[in-house]
């Protein structure tokens, strides 16, 4: 294999995009470890790191976790097979549950972090 | 009316002679708008260097024989129409990810193992006597497998994986989307001695769900949903407790 073969076709090229997004979502949640490790110290020591290049870093990586999600919850009804009454659902009505799913999570998980942290 | 002409570059080795493969340039007529680029090949072959090796049989998209890459994508080279590429050239190369023992002429061994160790036919613990009946079926429990059924074994989806190009130790998208095929017949009841080969490492959980393979496929058969329904079944019977029930 050409170490290029992910340049040849569109679709290589997506999903090479798609896994790559990973790479930098994981060194962000890196930087959330050590940021909540930084928070055990107590409140009155903690600032948190807020330079203009991290909350660059934090949207572009926001836009990955966007991508990478979407992309994944789309697949969902492609693999899991769900049968009522003997017939399988439509893999459309699937993919559609898992978002509404993610939308709720997200909804649920930010209400939380802000009830919590205020 | 000046007849019609298509340039095809068919790719050309002799491994007693030539170090590697290369391209050669056929100008031919195009005389008819249903000509495919098999169509092309056998003109080439009959009128032009008779010398030229490839694979075919029945023409009709059945047999799975004559797989190449047209233009960069794998094809059955019976379904590829020349009209839809003419007036440019149209360089035909053997299938991607498998040597090549002449010409468009690749090697299927390692193919034909996999596709081997899957067991691809119907196991039963106990046959049935052919004078009990047939093993009868719902039609629910046809369209659990059928579009798996339709694979021809092309191998166009081996030629469209990147996994199988980077680690051709990966058992591959129609392996596995057959060994789907039998795991979900109703008559069949061999999953156990096939989880072994495609619950290996070197089975589904080598694919990364690229999709190639269900793209290319020229009967419509989804290998990258059978890989990833296989990834969750095996999870399902490690993780559940009633997971590993017959």
């Amino acid at each position: 294999m050409p170490a290029g073969w992910w340049t040849r076709k569109r679709h290589y090229f997506l999903y090479v995009v798609r896994e790559f997004t990973a790479l930098p979502l994981a060194l962000w949640l890196l930087w959330l470890l050590v940021e909540i490790k930084r928070a055990g110290d107590g409140p009155a020591r903690y600032s948190p790191h807020g330079s203009t290049a991290f909350v660059v870093f934090s949207v572009i990586v926001l836009l990955f976790a966007l991508y990478h999600s979407v992309t994944f919850l789309s697949l969902t009804g492609v693999i899991i097979r769900v049968k009522l009454f003997d017939r399988p659902l439509p893999s459309g009505l699937i993919s559609l549950a898992m978002f509404v799913l993610w939308a709720v999570a997200s909804v649920v998980i930010g209400f939380v972090l802000i009830w919590f942290g205020r | 009316m000046p007849e019609k002409r298509i340039t095809i570059k068919a790719t050309r080795y002799d491994p007693e002679k030539d170090e590697k493969p290369h391209l050669q340039s056929y100008e031919i007529p195009f005389y008819d708008e249903s000509m495919v680029v098999l169509d092309a090949l056998n003109y080439i072959k009959s009128d032009v260097d008779g010398s030229l090796s490839y694979r075919w049989s029945c023409r009709m998209g059945i047999c799975g024989s004559c797989g190449m890459m047209v233009n960069g994508t794998p094809k059955l080279t019976c379904n590829a129409f020349l009209r839809d590429y003419w007036p440019q050239a149209i360089v035909v190369e053997p299938l991607n990810n498998f040597p090549i023992i002449r010409d468009l002429v690749i090697d299927m061994e390692d193919f034909m193992h996999k596709l081997k160790s899957i067991k691809p036919w119907i196991i039963r613990k106990q046959e049935i006597p052919l004078g009990a009946g047939e093993h009868r079926q719902t039609n629910e429990q046809i369209d659990d497998f059928r579009q798996f059924s339709q694979c021809i074994n092309c191998m166009l989806c081996y030629a469209a994986c990147p996994v199988y190009g980077l680690n051709d130790e990966f058992l591959g998208p129609a392996a596995i989307a057959l060994a789907r095929r039998y795991n979900l017949d109703s008559r069949d009841q061999g999953l156990k001695q096939r989880l072994p080969v495609i619950g290996d490492s070197e089975g589904v959980w080598e694919c990364s769900f690229v999709g190639e393979c269900s793209v290319v496929c020229p009967k419509g058969v989804d290998p990258a949903k059978a890989i990833q329904q296989t990834k969750l079944d095996t999870t399902m019977r490690f993780v559940l407790p009633y997971g590993n029930r017959e």
